[in-house]
């Protein structure tokens, strides 16, 4: 894979992460450069961006181990939210959270934390579940607490007692939040070790959750 | 020149150069402006602020306000940003087509709706997709060059499209459908000539790398980005059947019946709002543009003290006593036209233009030199990218956007970049404004 080529999808890769979550990003890449130039074209890309996206190494890690299509199973998450009045989610993975949004309960208001490390145009982000879920500032996420309230987030690994999760989540997770809110549930979207330095992401104790779904 | 003539005169052309020069005080500069010659018509004794406000055309600025609210109910149910989705499908992320579609989303949305925020929200998606194709500084500069230059050319193709040719249908110089015959033609032939010489000719996608990879990873990332959004077909069908009535009601109903064009506008928008009452209040509480609408009210004030002078009587006058035919006579004012707008912004040329149009067309036919008008002044708003309202717009949108091409440096959309696009825009369109007026004119 050239140079020219590499820094185009570098760029295109923090558009799609940005907007989709990385992981989401990923798989969607992986996908097609396979498609295009085989499992060649998905090892140059693993070799050329990997150090960069920790997620896009693993993910075509897996992609060349033989896996095709990301491991999105939301029964786990959906479970932990019944009977729940509001459901906050912080961090994005698109995929993961098509195939939430449907299944959560038509009263439960669901909510996403406006915040990335990446630009993304967030109301055509919100555009895609019509009007489902609302937005919310890191400031306003308390306006969510409740006895009735649970907090969702994304972890890319849990293992050894830690989780890599989005930076989003230690602004709003707090010892005092625990108590402001029915479950605290980390996702695990990637359910594999990453290789690389988790850029991007933050490592914080599997303990805070309350639940760890995904396996 | 008599002392009011000159003191009025030179408030209006000092506001405007000031204004062009310290866009970011605009606002200060124009009603300031007003508020000087209206002392001036004042204390010479031709007439009072109040003759002043009387003499604006209040029905362009309902038409404007009407119209501006429309299309924040078309805002309302993502027509853009679905339009500008499909348009990023149907491209392929194939960097001519990506072009070409987007300058003709942009021409037929100008012609219909609010050309600025038609454009605020179609551009971040076409950022986006420029981003994801990582495209070289000269592709971006035609694309979003052409992108502008269509806007302008589809204001002015229709009679609804952009402020200059609501003042010839608000003040009843053309009639919706004469407008319609007359502009769409030339204006369309002006867009598709610019688009052949681009993309012929200028070919700004040939240094581009064909890379099918990363075509193929665009369009999926744009598919995934709107894999979802939809048109909100409740909000979307009842305005576009009001919008639908009222061309045909501007085409069917005589002026003399009391439906006038503003009073159609009026009541065909407030059938729309409507339909969703509490957007509708909301829109008309806080998304009337009030900013354009005291702009363009200080400019007609500026005018009016100036028209009160004898002024532009007497530069009619001075035009008409040329010692050439008078197609030659109307082919100086259009070139003045074009360059003054190129300098002033359409806005103000055009209300100061018009009364000497008027003039010109008691010996030309006067679709001839109102067409010929509505081309120029689209011609000089091409010219710079400060002389549209847009062009400001999608700078400040494009440096937001952080775009940078395959080698990581980062790309401009400014003032200088633009000039080669402007340049050959503003020849085009000129050259067939011309043409068009010239042709109206030896068909009578």
């Amino acid at each position: 894979m050239t140079a020219g080529r590499l820094a185009r999808l570098d760029q295109a890769f923090r558009v799609a992460a940005g907007e989709l979550g990385h992981c989401t990003a990923a798989w969607l890449f992986v996908r097609e450069v396979a498609a295009e130039a085989g499992d060649e074209g998905v090892e140059a890309l693993r070799d050329g961006l990997g150090r960069a996206y920790p997620v896009l190494d693993t993910v075509a890690r897996r992609w060349l181990e033989g896996a095709r299509a990301p491991h999105v199973r939301p029964e786990g998450v959906v479970a932990a939210c019944v009977g729940a009045a509001r459901v906050l989610v912080v961090g994005l993975e698109a995929a993961h959270l098509d195939a939430l949004v449907p299944l959560l309960a038509p009263s439960t208001r669901i909510g996403l934390v406006l915040q990335g490390t990446l630009d993304a145009d967030w109301e055509r982000v919100l555009a895609n579940w019509g009007g489902r879920v609302e937005g919310t500032d890191v400031a306003g996420f308390q306006r969510w607490a409740g006895a009735r309230s649970v907090l969702v987030t994304f972890a890319y690994g849990v293992a050894g007692g830690v989780a890599h999760v989005q930076p989003a989540w230690v602004r709003v997770s707090g010892p005092d939040v625990r108590a402001q809110f029915r479950a605290l549930i980390a996702w695990d979207v990637l359910r594999a070790p990453m290789f690389v330095y988790p850029r991007w992401l933050v490592s914080v104790p599997a303990e805070d959750f309350s639940h760890v779904a995904g396996h | 020149m008599r002392a009011e003539q000159l003191i009025v005169s030179g408030v209006l052309v000092g506001t405007l150069v000031l204004q062009a020069a310290r866009p970011q005080r605009r606002m200060l500069i124009v009603t300031l402006g007003a508020g000087l010659a209206a002392l001036t018509t004042s204390v010479a004794g031709l007439g009072t602020a109040a003759d002043l406000l009387a003499d604006v055309p209040w029905d362009v600025l309902v038409i404007l306000a009407a119209l501006g609210l429309l299309t924040q109910v078309f805002v309302a149910s993502r027509l853009f940003g679905v339009l500008a989705a499909a348009a990023a499908r149907r491209s392929q992320a194939d960097p001519r087509r990506v072009l070409l579609l987007f300058a003709l989303i942009m021409f037929v949305v100008s012609g219909l709706a609010n050309n600025l925020t038609a454009l605020l929200l179609v551009l971040p998606v076409l950022l986006t997709l420029l981003k994801l194709l990582s495209v070289d500084q000269r592709y971006l500069t035609w694309t979003l060059g052409v992108l502008l230059v269509a806007c302008n050319l589809g204001g002015a193709a229709s009679p609804i499209g952009d402020f200059p040719a609501i003042l010839l249908l608000g003040r009843g110089s053309m009639t919706f459908d004469a407008y319609v015959l007359n502009a769409l033609p030339p204006a369309t032939a002006a867009l598709g000539l610019i688009l052949a010489v681009t993309l012929l000719v200028v070919r700004p996608a040939r240094a581009l790398d064909d890379d099918p990879v990363g075509r193929r990873v665009s369009v999926a990332v744009m598919d995934a980005l709107h894999r979802a959004v939809r048109l909100d077909r409740g909000l979307f069908a009842w305005p576009a059947i009001a919008l639908a009535v009222m061309l045909v009601a501007w085409v069917v109903a005589p002026r003399e019946s009391g439906l006038t064009p503003e009073l159609i506008a009026w009541l065909g928008v407030g059938a729309a709002l409507v339909a969703a009452p509490a957007l509708g209040e909301r829109l008309i509480r806080s998304r009337i543009d009030v900013e354009a609408a005291l702009f363009l009210l200080s400019l007609f004030v500026m005018v009016a003290a100036v028209r009160r002078t004898g002024v532009f009587d007497d530069v009619a006058a001075g035009l008409a006593r040329l010692p050439v035919p008078p197609v030659v006579q109307l082919v100086v004012f259009l070139l003045m036209a074009g360059l003054l707008t190129g300098l002033f912004s359409a806005g103000p040329s055009m209300a100061a233009l018009l009364d000497v149009a008027e003039s010109l067309a008691t010996r030309l036919p006067p679709h001839a030199v109102y067409v010929g008008l509505a081309l120029s002044v689209c011609a000089g708003s091409s010219l710079f990218l400060t002389a549209a309202t847009a062009g400001p717009m999608a700078q400040a949108l494009t440096e937001r956007a952080g775009l940078r091409d395959g080698q990581g440096a980062p790309l401009r959309f400014g003032f200088f970049e633009f000039i080669p696009v402007g340049l050959m825009s503003f020849g085009v369109i000129q050259a067939v404004g011309i043409a068009w007026a010239l042709a109206a004119v030896s068909m009578g």
